[in-house]
């Protein structure tokens, strides 16, 4: 049996009897439990996986109504809430927090027929791009174990890229979904703002952060997207989607599309000259498709890794104030502390990034700071999104390489604060400005994954995967060496 | 410049305990000095937004009561009290 | 000058669901904490989702009390640390980006003096905690959540009054102005709360918190402006501080907490987009706005000649004109409020009262009717009254019941009198000499017949009979 398939292809697969989805799921926990060791994609395993799998069987079997899933195994990032199982953020404070609830994106896709393998690894409070900072160690680079598979959502596409599952959700607060998929080639999808409920998702920064699927192929990306997209009523700021099929049409290419080549993304110095020959290479596999490609400038760009930072850490200083070990968290007796001390205690479990985060946002929104950088960061957001609505007016598409750089080795990036904020410098833009951005599996060189980003305008993801369908056809990637 | 102490004092109005993490305060300083960058861009003009809705598209006036058990999923409760540390 | 401006805060307690989920906004029938779910405890995930109806309650307010009420409304997030805070801060509103709140300036006059009123907000309530303990030592914290996220709208006054006694004016008005909008119950325990800050004549402000009552605030307020005058009055800087009220001693007392040192950190609560209010909207509710205490008054004053003490009473008071509305007719509207001021107040004087009282509409136009067309005299009224208010029976079912039937009938009182010129001897002399005192035995007829007797035909009668 090929673990190595997309969701389409095993939908084909158990509607014509040639595998029960009881059976695909079993290869499957026997891969995760012959290379999870390793890759350490998994932070818990869900114990009725396989009793979930036989149920499905068991409903084709009697000719009952199936959900459009089919028993697909997905993994989830361990910052979405499903009921009665663990949901620790990779973080020591909520090691023991047993969710009361459901993230609504998990009831979509349990209503269809999906089964859940388990929860996945990432940086604490999805704030890292390496998943070195989840407090319960890194998740490998399946294509090199001594690489980092990006974050923050690295567990989620560790898992997809070592067959551990056919997809994965995560979560894309300022790249988090796009930067791990371009390092472990995996399409990575964050979509509008609003598109998808975040219901169920433990905030980080709440104002620009969205789940994302994370998949195999384009068409995957899509068809999960059609499952868990559209307006919800626990999330006020959920919009209408109108329901549109984002499958339909993904194959109709991109004749006579313009593209703009975002100058800022594709000659910043922290470039690597690898990606920016595969990013020429991409250019040129665009034009051979029958679009036209110009590049583009967006003069607030290098002002937009500054912003994104100090908006993300103003609101997670305060989303993460409910962690005061009161009402939920880990044992820590409260007799002899007063509270003011017995929080700070509590809350030194916080790990070292996650602790710096919370600093900052004590600081950049406080009432003598708030006019140097706060109320400038959300200035600035307002002038990036006025600028790349322009640029939508001219061109179908936004393009440049996910990340400036290919995966590097554990421990290298970690001790400089400026450099890991800079690996964000090209996905911040798409949350800042509430956009869809998805990252294409591009190339491999040196063994190691290059990722494409294309932007299109809000709540155009159709377009969106048609263009990325469409770059996808041109790719002919090698199959990963584990 | 960024003052050391008011990263200090910061933290513990965020209630950090600092006492084993003073690298923090190094790293925090570095972040803060690289967002100068925005006294560099001009922002005279622009005006923060939001997104935006309907009144009539809000949640309808409803008690739906919730699973009662709630409170006994959660830690620290006390004959249906929630126990808190003493107040100073 | 004295000068003191409050910041009152009232519960939305007429709606069905808490602001931000659906929890149920009036907690009161609820074991602790069982009145909670993962949004209003804030669990890690779950979102607010605001209530339509509390966003419309709160703009009644605001346009009830001639505030400005803008296009959108945004909340922000106030930023502190506090048990009775699930998520470690309130969602509340402000106006740092323009007007942005339900309500912003309006006045309201108080015996000729406008009070303005500087903004309204809506907000969510925390929940409660309860000290327990013997000792210090052994004190412990218990919170009870049931209350976190019900519907909050706070008020925001300048410094306007001078004095507490306007502030109770001012606090009895917007009671009955709240209440009269069907939106909240002042009467509830904790429904309606208040702070003040006061500053005297070449002071600071000093703010007062912890005020449990609206009877407290006027103690509070007192011993304030007190505590400053001694002050200023032996050259001592009155300190721009907050206190806190201290319930059991009765005294304002420094807070030692570093309230002053706080940083809310406030900004936009992006869980929560802007809302439009459009004009049309704003329309709608104000016409679907009961009218106003004021119109109301004038309107019974001028269209049915009732006193202004009568109409004042009647249209404060939901539960009064209510009553009066439903029970008069063009010819009997001044009759009907008399009777509601003078004897129907006097058996239903409290909210409680007023929930178990049986009386209807129907019943007061039924014995208003009945002393006009001489039926019953106004004394055996009030009598049925008591009789009504407890059962609620049909008023001629209660009027027999127990005989109240007026006697008119000339014969009848005729050998009442007769009875009593034989017995009175003394007082029928008086009252050949001295004609004013006839009413002592106008009195003793009514007492015969237990206020049943027509009085102007005994007076009639007895006249005639003193003169044969």
């Amino acid at each position: 049996m090929n673990l190595n398939t997309s969701i389409l292809k095993y939908i084909e697969d158990v509607k014509s009897g040639i595998f029960t989805v009881e059976e695909f799921t079993a290869e499957t926990l026997q891969r995760i439990k012959d290379v999870d060791g390793d890759v350490h994609a998994y932070l818990s395993l869900n114990d009725s996986v396989l009793n979930d799998a036989k149920l499905i069987d068991q409903k084709i079997a009697s000719g009952e109504k199936i959900g459009q899933c089919y028993g697909f195994p997905i993994s989830i990032k361990d910052n979405i809430c499903i009921t009665g199982t663990k949901t620790t953020c990779a973080s020591k404070i909520l090691e023991n927090f047993i969710a009361p609830y459901t993230a609504t994106v998990i009831n979509r896709l349990q209503n269809e027929d999906a089964v859940i393998t388990g929860k996945t690894n990432l940086d604490e409070f999805a704030m890292g791009l390496t998943t070195e900072f989840s407090a319960f160690g890194p998740t490998k680079n399946p294509w090199n174990l001594d690489y980092v598979p990006g974050g923050s959502s690295g567990g989620s596409a560790a898992s997809v890229a070592a067959n551990e599952c056919l997809a994965s959700l995560g979560s894309d607060t300022g790249g988090s979904v796009r930067n791990p998929a371009s390092f472990c080639s995996v399409v990575g999808l964050k979509p509008t703002y609003g598109l998808i409920s975040r219901y169920g998702l433990i905030s980080y920064a709440n104002s620009i952060e969205q789940i994302g699927p994370m998949t195999k192929t384009v068409k995957d990306s899509a068809f999960l997207l059609n499952v868990i997209a559209g307006q919800d009523a626990n999330d006020d700021t959920t919009i209408n989607n109108d329901n549109v099929n984002y499958l339909e049409d993904i194959e109709d290419g991109i004749e006579g599309k313009k593209i703009g080549i975002i100058k800022e993304m594709t000659t910043s110095d922290g470039l690597s000259s690898e990606v920016s020959t595969a990013t020429k290479d991409a250019i040129g596999d665009f034009e051979s498709l029958g679009a036209s490609c110009e590049e583009v400038t967006l003069p607030t760009i290098p002002y937009t890794v500054a912003a994104y930072y100090t908006i993300t850490s103003t609101e997670a200083g305060s989303n993460l104030a409910r962690y005061d070990n009161i009402r939920y968290g880990y044992e820590l007796e409260s007799e002899g502390y007063e509270y003011n001390s017995y929080i700070s205690k509590s809350r030194a479990k916080f790990g070292p990034e996650v602790t710096r985060r919370i600093i900052l946002g004590g600081f950049v929104p406080s009432a003598g700071h708030a006019g140097k950088y706060f109320l400038k960061a959300l200035k600035v957001k307002s002038k990036l999104i006025s600028e790349i609505n322009k640029a939508f007016e001219k061109f179908d598409y936004l393009i440049s390489p996910t990340a400036p750089v290919q995966p590097f080795k554990f421990g290298e990036k970690i001790d400089d604060p400026v450099t890991l904020m800079l690996l964000d410098y090209n996905t911040v833009t798409a949350n800042l400005t509430g956009k869809p951005a998805i990252s294409v599996p591009y190339r491999v060189i040196n063994g190691l994954p290059i990722g494409m980003q294309i932007m299109a305008n809000s709540l155009n993801e159709k377009l969106l995967f048609q263009s990325a369908y469409a770059l996808e056809s041109k790719t002919n990637l090698p199959e990963v060496p584990l | 410049m960024v003052d050391e102490e008011e990263i200090i004092r910061v933290a513990e109005l965020m209630k950090i305990d600092l006492e084993e993490h003073g690298e923090h305060v190094s790293r925090v300083k570095k972040m803060l000095e690289y967002f100068d960058i925005l006294d560099q861009i001009d922002l005279s003009s622009e005006e923060i937004t939001a997104q935006q809705k309907l009144l009539n598209e809000l949640r309808k006036d409803e008690f739906i009561p919730n699973d009662k058990k709630l409170i006994e999923s959660l830690k620290n409760f006390r004959e249906h009290y929630v126990r808190a540390p003493k107040m100073n | 000058m004295t000068k003191i401006g409050l910041e009152i805060h009232c519960q939305l307690t007429k709606l069905e669901s808490k602001l931000f989920c659906s929890c149920k906004a009036n907690y009161r029938e609820f074991e602790p904490n069982h009145n909670i779910c993962p949004v209003c405890m804030g669990l890690p995930g779950s979102l607010p989702r605001l209530n339509q109806k509390a966003v419309e309650s709160a703009t009644s307010i605001a346009l009830a009390l001639t505030c400005d009420t803008p296009e959108k409304i945004a909340f922000f997030r106030k930023n502190y640390f506090y048990p009775d805070l699930p998520k470690n801060f309130q969602i509340t509103q402000l106006n740092v980006y323009g007007d942005m709140s339900v309500g912003g300036e309006g006045y309201v006059s108080v015996e000729d003096k406008k009070i303005k009123i500087r903004r309204i907000q809506l907000e969510e309530d925390p929940g409660r905690i309860i000290y327990e303990g013997a000792s210090e030592r052994t004190k412990i914290t218990l919170v009870d959540y049931n209350r976190a996220g019900t519907p909050l709208v706070e008020i925001v006054t300048d410094p306007d009054f001078e004095s507490p006694r306007q502030v109770r004016v001012f606090l009895n008005i917007l009671s009955d102005l709240l209440e009269n909008l069907g939106v909240a119950e002042p009467g509830l325990e904790g429904a309606m709360r208040a702070d003040g800050n006061v500053s005297i004549e070449g002071g600071n402000k000093v703010e007062i918190k912890n005020i449990g009552s609206f009877h407290d605030l006027e103690k509070a307020l007192h011993f304030e402006i007190t505590r400053q005058q001694s002050l200023f009055e032996r050259d001592i800087e009155i300190a721009q501080e907050t206190r806190h009220w201290d319930d059991r001693r009765k005294i304002t007392v420094s807070s030692r907490s570093k309230e002053e040192d706080q940083d809310y950190r406030y900004f936009l609560e992006n869980d929560i987009p802007w809302v439009k209010i459009d004009q049309s909207t704003r329309d709608r509710l104000k016409e679907n706005m009961p009218e106003s205490i004021s119109s109301k008054k004038e309107r019974y004053i001028e269209k049915f000649d009732i006193a202004p003490q009568v109409a004042d009473i009647i249209a404060s008071d939901r539960y009064y004109s209510k009553l009066f509305e439903n029970a008069y007719s063009d010819n009997n509207a001044k009759d009907i409020a008399n009777l509601i001021t003078t004897d129907v107040i006097g058996f239903i004087d409290t909210k409680e009262k007023q929930q178990n009282s049986k009386i209807t509409s129907k019943h007061l136009s039924d014995l208003v009717d009945a002393i006009n067309s001489k039926t019953i005299t106004r004394n055996s009224a009030k009598v049925a009254l008591q009789e009504i208010v407890k059962s609620g029976k049909d008023t001629k079912f209660v009027l027999d019941e127990m005989d109240l039937g007026q006697v008119s009938d000339s014969s009848e009182i005729d050998t009442i009198i007769s009875k009593i010129f034989e017995d009175e001897k003394q007082a029928v002399i008086d009252a050949k000499e001295r004609p004013e005192t006839v009413n002592f035995l106008v009195g003793k007829v009514m007492q015969k017949t237990k206020g049943k007797a027509d009085p102007a035909k005994t007076l009639e009668l007895i006249k005639s009979k003193l003169n044969q």
